[in-house]
């Protein structure tokens, strides 16, 4: 018994032929296709629906993009900026220098705002989170009758050099399941984002009790290493550490996400 | 057929990565709950959503770890299939794609224990579904990177499902050479295999497989795609699957040679090839096969092609010399015996070498009887039979008779030839045939058709007498109204039995009013006429009695009332009421006896207040009324 190998159905077709109403049943069920999806799209519901309703939305954007396209590659344009840059009037021939000034002033206007703006940060204001919200109270003592622990139920940072008081006296728990070492950092010029490691909590807008435990919550500044990202100061010395500002809820992503100050 | 021993037709597709996306993810909607409310309970709430995240990442690790152990590790195949599939698919891209899922394996792991951890901190329902949403976001993104991969194994997989399931270990016969030199021809003769014959060199692209049977077993045979030659770096993929498989393969392999040069290439080009791939013939039988002998054959060539070819058929190294015409079909199964029959013999040889043969060896035990003493003991031979021999006439056996009577369908063979009767010449004797105990012969009169032709000649001379003419037609005027009358009682009686038959049926009908309402007073004076009436008497007491009803007095004669009343009604039975508490008694005494009797009878029953003999009730055996409430000891309040 021989079973089909290799390129059977190619060779069959070539051998054989394809079935007589091969292409107008194609062409058929090209037709109606158009009628199905429009029937499936009324028939379906719920998070189906939702689904659906996205991919055909982007589908129909991509079609009108194309349409876009064919139209312009056929339609004539006027050309707005049809003298080449840098083409000057002959009676201007003779200015120079005109740009490298407004270089100049340029960087002065930069650095004048960079000063400004120091303590301007991307999230000015951050809801305000209560002590019951932030802490866990954990109770102590032969008949759990003592409650003075506080068990930290948000992400918080913690040092690598951190050693733990005896857990006796223990009076803040920072659980290992919420400790973070590292945050997506995205620098805004470069609109690019890097891993990099949390050097320290710098502050902690909600009390500075949580910048001292090194909580992380939306607002909260922090030191980040950004060593391989090799920035430089304008003196030319190599910087590692910078502050950048947590930008996500760390305890509803489970990552953290902050913007770097510049 | 020789199935293959790798599954590769049997592994499951692989889907795309978003296909992939939502097998699992609806998957975890269907199997899981879907229904939380922030009122309940934190741990319910966090063990729900810990539910979804923790299958989640089981189903893709499942379905991952499916396509992994599916797709077979290059190093575990036979080096055959391993050297193909690197070959075809390229070794390290598909490991690199297999180790890609892998990693995405342990990479969705990690993201699922990590956000399990997270989910035992969730303080809120809203907390804990963002902390899902971002696990279950965090494993579709990983899984989305996979797309490259996927698409590529999913190729891969259709591909391997389709290659020729070759066993490696069989009988195998190789076919190869330049291309277009007739290996494909020689294929379609000796297997069922049809592979694409056709006149442009590069028909066959891959490796076909056929089987047929020789000597009671099971051969496999290889057709190859031709092979150029030039050096194992310059080529391509399809001449290196011909080279795998003659690198792995122990077989026979025919070495096609086209001597009449049709193939576009001469005979030097293909006997250096030969030349160069001999290599990987070694311990190998092979054939020099010169094809295509009805157009070339080895005598025609010039002496320096002669030279080359004869040199290399070297009988003592194992390569032989075989001329076939797959067009004319010469030589093609003399070939294919001399391949197969050179192979056979190196496998035995071969499996006498290896160690294997001596656990079956020794467990083998040829006996060959020795002689016991000088007693002669022949074998019994019947004197019949023994007299039979000596006698030639009878011995000719039935096939030489037919023969010699003029074949089959000619020659009648004579079953009554060896009867054993009492005398020889009885054998052809008419044999009588028997009914009942009776001889059929015997009852059989010799001069039968005389009789009857006589009888005959008698029927027509009474015919030509006129005894058989009928007699004279006697129209009775009488008989043919009787005649009449009966005809039409019998069609009456035909249509009354119709219309009964449709009345019969079950559908609605005029009620007898309604009947009487359409029917006019001409239907009526027809039915008359039809009952042999005379319809003019009825038309007159119609017309008497317009608009009335016919009065008592007038339907029925007061004399034939009374006289129905008297025939129907009988005599009343009339019946008497009888004392049975005296009967079968006596006297007085005898009855005052009983009486007694029945009252001592009935006393038990009286006081249990039964109804009679037949009640056997049982009421309520502990009213709940009278054993419920407070006790005496003040134990409960109220009994």
């Amino acid at each position: 018994m021989v079973s089909p190998q290799n390129e059977y159905i190619e060779e069959s077709i070539r051998r054989h032929g394809r079935r007589l109403d091969h292409d107008e049943r194609k062409r058929k069920k090209e037709a109606r296709k158009v009628h199905k999806d429009a029937a499936f799209a009324q028939k379906v519901h719920g998070l189906k629906a939702k689904l659906y309703n996205k991919k055909r939305h982007n589908e129909k954007i991509q079609m009108k993009k194309t349409l876009k396209m064919h139209d312009e590659k056929n339609a004539k344009q006027k050309n707005d900026d049809a003298v080449p840059e840098g083409a000057v009037p002959a009676y201007l021939l003779d200015r120079e220098g005109q740009q490298r000034a407004k270089v100049l002033s340029n960087m002065l206007k930069q650095k004048r705002k960079e000063k400004a703006g120091k303590w301007n940060v991307p999230l000015p204001k951050v809801r305000g989170i209560a002590e019951d919200e932030m802490f866990r109270v954990v109770k102590t003592g032969k008949s759990k009758s003592k409650s003075w622990k506080r068990m930290v139920t948000k992400p918080t940072f913690v040092g690598d050099g951190f050693t733990r008081k005896p857990p006796k006296y223990e009076r803040f728990i920072r659980p290992m399941a919420l400790r973070y070492k590292k945050a997506n950092v995205t620098h805004p010029e470069l609109k690019a984002t890097f891993q990099l490691p949390i050097i320290g909590v710098k502050k902690n807008p909600q009390s500075p009790m949580y910048t001292q435990l090194g909580v992380l919550t939306k607002g909260t500044i922090i030191e980040v290493n950004v060593a391989e990202l090799g920035l430089v100061t304008t003196g030319g010395k190599v910087l590692w550490g910078k502050y950048a500002q947590v930008t996500n809820n760390p305890e509803n992503d489970g990552c953290i996400n902050a913007l770097l100050l510049v | 057929m020789a199935t293959s021993i790798y599954n590769f037709k049997r592994i499951a597709p692989v889907p795309e990565s978003s296909d992939f996306l939502d097998i699992v993810l609806s998957k975890t909607q269907r199997k899981t709950p879907t229904v939380i409310h922030p009122g309940y309970k934190i741990t319910r709430i966090r063990q729900f959503y810990m539910r979804k995240v923790k299958f989640t990442q089981e189903t893709f690790d499942e379905k991952l770890r499916q396509i992994l152990e599916e797709f077979p590790v290059l190093d575990n195949v036979h080096p055959f299939y391993a050297d193909l599939m690197n070959v075809l698919y390229d070794k390290d891209h598909y490991k690199l794609a297999l180790g890609q899922i892998n990693t995405a394996k342990h990479l969705i792991d990690a993201v699922g224990k990590d956000y399990l951890r997270l989910l035992k901190f969730g303080d809120s329902l809203y907390r804990c579904k963002q902390l899902k949403r971002a696990a279950l976001g965090r494993m579709a993104t990983i899984m989305k990177r996979q797309k490259d991969s996927l698409s590529y194994l999913e190729q891969v997989r259709q591909h391997l499902a389709r290659l020729p399931s070759i066993d490696p270990n069989t009988r195998t016969l190789i076919v190869c050479g330049y291309p277009n030199v007739g290996k494909s021809s020689f294929m379609n003769k000796v297997t069922r295999a049809d592979v694409d014959v056709q006149p442009y060199a590069f028909t066959t692209k891959s490796l076909f497989v056929g089987h047929m049977d020789y000597k009671y077993l099971r051969w496999q045979v290889i057709d190859t795609p031709g092979i150029l030659d030039h050096p194992l770096e310059e080529r391509n993929t399809i001449e290196m699957q011909s080279i795998t498989a003659l690198a792995h393969l122990r077989a026979a392999v025919l070495f096609f040679v086209d001597l009449s040069e049709q193939c576009g290439y001469s005979i030097q080009d293909q006997m250096s090839l030969f030349a160069s791939i001999k290599p990987l013939f070694a311990n190998k039988p092979t054939l020099l096969v010169l094809s295509k002998s009805d157009v070339c054959s080895l005598d025609a060539v010039g002496a320096a092609e002669r030279q080359l070819v004869e040199t290399a058929v070297r009988p003592e190294e194992g390569v032989e010399l075989a001329q076939l015409s797959s067009y004319l079909d010469t030589g093609v199964i003399e070939t294919r015996n001399l391949a197969c029959d050179r192979l056979l013999m190196q496998r035995v040889e071969l499996k006498l070498k290896g160690s294997k043969v001596s656990s079956v060896l020794n467990k083998l035990n040829v006996a060959q009887p020795g002689r016991r003493d000088t007693v002669d003991r022949p074998a019994f031979i019947p004197d019949a039979v023994r007299e039979r021999r000596g006698r030639s006439d009878d011995s000719a056996l039935e096939r030489d008779l037919e023969a010699a009577h003029g074949g089959a369908g000619v020659y009648n063979v004579d079953l009554k030839k060896r009867y054993l009767l009492g005398a020889d010449e009885w054998r052809h004797d008419v044999i009588p045939e028997i009914m009942d105990g009776k001889n059929v012969a015997d009852f059989i009169d010799s001069d039968i058709a005389e009789r009857l032709a006589e009888l005959e000649r008698e029927e027509e001379r009474l015919a030509a007498e006129g005894l058989y003419d009928s007699p004279e037609e006697e129209s009775d005027e009488e008989e043919s109204r009787i005649r009449d009358v009966a005809r039409r009682i019998r069609q009456r009686k035909q249509v009354i039995a119709h219309e009964s038959r449709i009345k019969n049926v079950n559908r609605a009908t005029l009620t007898n009013g309604q009947k009487a309402a359409a029917s006019a007073p001409e239907d009526f004076a027809r039915h008359l006429q039809l009952l042999g009436l005379d319809p003019a008497a009825a038309a007159a007491t119609a017309a008497e009695r317009v608009g009335r009803k016919r009065p008592r007095s007038e339907s029925r004669d007061p004399a034939a009332v009374q006289m129905a009343r008297a025939s129907s009604v009988a005599a009343r039975a009339q019946s008497t009421l009888r004392d049975r508490s005296t009967m079968g008694l006596r006297n007085a005494r005898q009855k005052s006896i009983a009486d007694k009797k029945k009252l001592v009878s009935q006393r038990q029953r009286n006081l249990m207040a039964r109804a009679g003999e037949s009640d056997r009730k049982i009421g309520m055996k502990m009213p709940k009324h009278l054993v419920t409430g407070k006790r005496s000891i003040g134990s409960n309040d109220r009994r």
